[in-house]
């Protein structure tokens, strides 16, 4: 069976690709299943560090592509995971010009040769480094936060991503339940009515994730973590299970947004 | 990448008095803060009655317009006045809030390889003759958008989280950015409770990693995010925390002799912090 290849993207930096990428690829490698997560952010990488792997890179994703070590080689693989979850680094002092969206696609197939879900963190924007994370894969999960400016980028992202019939889906992060009830943060209902894309998963604000970011320890590791079974239905949705959302936000109305979208 | 160069030598010396200062607002990681701080310390600089110009750089997300309330009154855009379609004074949005404050807004349909540097660069040169700020907001990345929005500018201010990859990219930044910029440092969303806990780098940790001159600190408050949705910046209030500090912020950026921004006194907590910035690469 062929790998299940995901690019994690969103427009708008900051809302937590890496971080998503990560805790998802770790509770997916968690679950059994073999996880290969690319960083395609070539030039300020950072999926090595929420994951506690800085010091093991020896070699990267230039490198493969450039033909200067094989696959096998550049990928680090996360003990902590038997061996389920592998990174393949990008390279830091390089720039996304560096690759073309044809060479990526070829490293993304080679990891869905030892992989049963290969996902790519896409970098911010929707230049180069775009193009090329969104390459190889056939599905996408789009990121984004409850606020206007990170909509507004996602929406550009979705256009982007329907011209390549990409299918995809939204993860809703950084909700602050008590912000939408008081009618200071736009709701999920609002974010998915304005993006009319499916939902994949909703993750609160929590600061539980700035402290395993720093320490670069996934939660999917962390047992009595808040966030550790959110990630577990994002999980299990991907699989393809049907897992009801929970209850996190109230109906919302915000008015503005619409206006501010359609201006754009 | 061709390595960027400060257009003379005479930034290492006070620009001259005729002309105003183009301050790029950079980072390398998206999501710091960059767009909210462009909008509020143009708006406290403006309140101070200086006259300011600020420019979005994210051709293709823009939101600068957004954060201002603006984004209703954008008709031109950084493209119609590169490309000759409108002049500058055409494509300047006057704020809602702060007559002296103007908003040039990057397209939304066009990309950043669209932008032609050199005219870029002229457009920051003829702002610096009409206004006495003019605050270039890049977008994430260092690749073309960064270049287009450094290329006009002689200072830097770079914007950063306490978190590991926003140091880290903002390292990368201040490397290529080199000392002609003079960078400081704003770092943004600070939680000091976290902080006190040993689950957040502080302020001196992070700096003890990049070494720049601060120019503030600025904590995390859940309304910013209220502010950025109602396109109000916080600057605009006549109290508050947040307020406060972006008016310390503008007043120590023009030169006034302000009291050091608000640092906790502690010992480093982070040992991973160093290994990987052995040396700048």
């Amino acid at each position: 069976m062929s790998a299940r290849k995901i690019v994690v993207t969103s427009g708008k930096g900051g809302v937590g690709k890496t971080t998503t990428t990560a805790n998802l690829g770790a509770t997916l490698a968690r679950r059994g299943h073999r996880v290969v997560l690319i960083d395609a952010d070539i030039g300020l990488r950072n999926l090595d560090l929420v994951l506690g792997l800085e010091k093991r890179i020896v070699f990267d994703l230039v490198e493969v592509i450039e033909g200067r070590c094989q696959l096998r080689q550049a990928l680090i693989r996360d003990k902590r995971f038997g061996e389920c979850l592998s990174i393949l680094p990008a390279a830091q002092t390089r720039n996304k010009d560096a690759v073309t969206p044809e060479q990526f696609a070829g490293v993304v197939r080679q990891c869905g040769e030892v992989a049963d879900f290969v996902l790519v963190d896409c970098p911010a924007g929707i230049e180069g480094g775009f193009r090329n994370a969104v390459a190889g894969a056939d599905e996408a999960i789009i990121v984004t936060t409850p606020e206007v400016s990170a909509i507004r980028d996602a929406d550009r992202v979705v256009g982007k991503l329907n011209e390549r019939r990409l299918p995809m889906r939204l993860i809703i992060n950084r909700i602050r339940p008590e912000m939408v009830r008081s009618g200071d943060m736009l709701s999920v209902e609002d974010v998915c009515e304005v993006l009319s894309t499916e939902l994949l998963g909703i993750v609160p604000d929590d600061e539980e994730i700035i402290d395993t970011t720093n320490r670069g320890e996934p939660v999917a590791l962390d047992d009595t973590s808040r966030l550790r079974t959110l990630y577990e239905k994002i999980a299990r949705r991907l699989e393809g299970e049907i897992v009801p959302f929970s209850n996190l936000d109230q109906p919302g109305f915000f008015g503005r947004l619409l206006g501010a979208l359609k201006a754009g | 990448m061709h390595e960027l160069k400060a257009e003379s030598p005479v930034v290492l010396t006070q620009p001259a008095p005729t002309l105003g200062r183009a301050i790029v607002v950079t980072s390398g990681k998206g999501g710091v803060g960059k767009t909210t701080t462009t909008a509020n310390l143009g708006t406290a600089l403006a309140q101070r009655g200086a006259k300011v110009a600020l420019i979005d750089a994210d051709v293709g997300l823009r939101n600068l317009d957004i954060l201002l309330g603006l984004e209703n009154r954008v008709r031109y855009h950084l493209l119609d006045v590169l490309e000759e379609r409108v002049t500058l004074d055409d494509a300047l949005v006057t704020d809602k809030h702060s007559p002296t404050l103007f908003l040039l807004a990057a397209a939304q349909s066009r990309e950043k390889d669209e932008v032609d540097m050199e005219k870029m660069r002229a457009v920051v040169a003829e702002l610096r003759t009409k206004f006495d700020y003019v605050l270039i907001d890049s977008p994430a990345g260092i690749e073309r958008g960064f270049q287009n929005a450094v290329i006009g500018a002689k200072e830097a201010i770079v914007v950063c989280t306490p978190e590991v990859s926003a140091v880290r990219d903002v390292d990368r930044v201040v490397g290529l950015l080199g000392s002609a910029f003079r960078p400081q440092l704003i770092v943004n969303r600070l939680r000091p409770l976290l902080v006190r806990k040993g689950k957040m780098l502080s302020v001196d940790d992070v700096n003890a990693i990049l070494r720049l001159p601060l120019l503030g600190v600025i904590a995390d408050e859940p309304e910013i995010i209220v502010s950025t949705n109602r396109g109000e910046p916080l600057a605009l209030r006549s109290e508050g925390a947040t307020a406060n500090a972006y008016r310390a912020i503008a007043a120590r950026l023009a030169g006034d002799d302000v009291a050091a921004p608000m640092v906790e006194a502690k010992e480093s907590l982070f040992g991973r912090l160093g290994s990987f910035f052995g040396g700048r690469r």
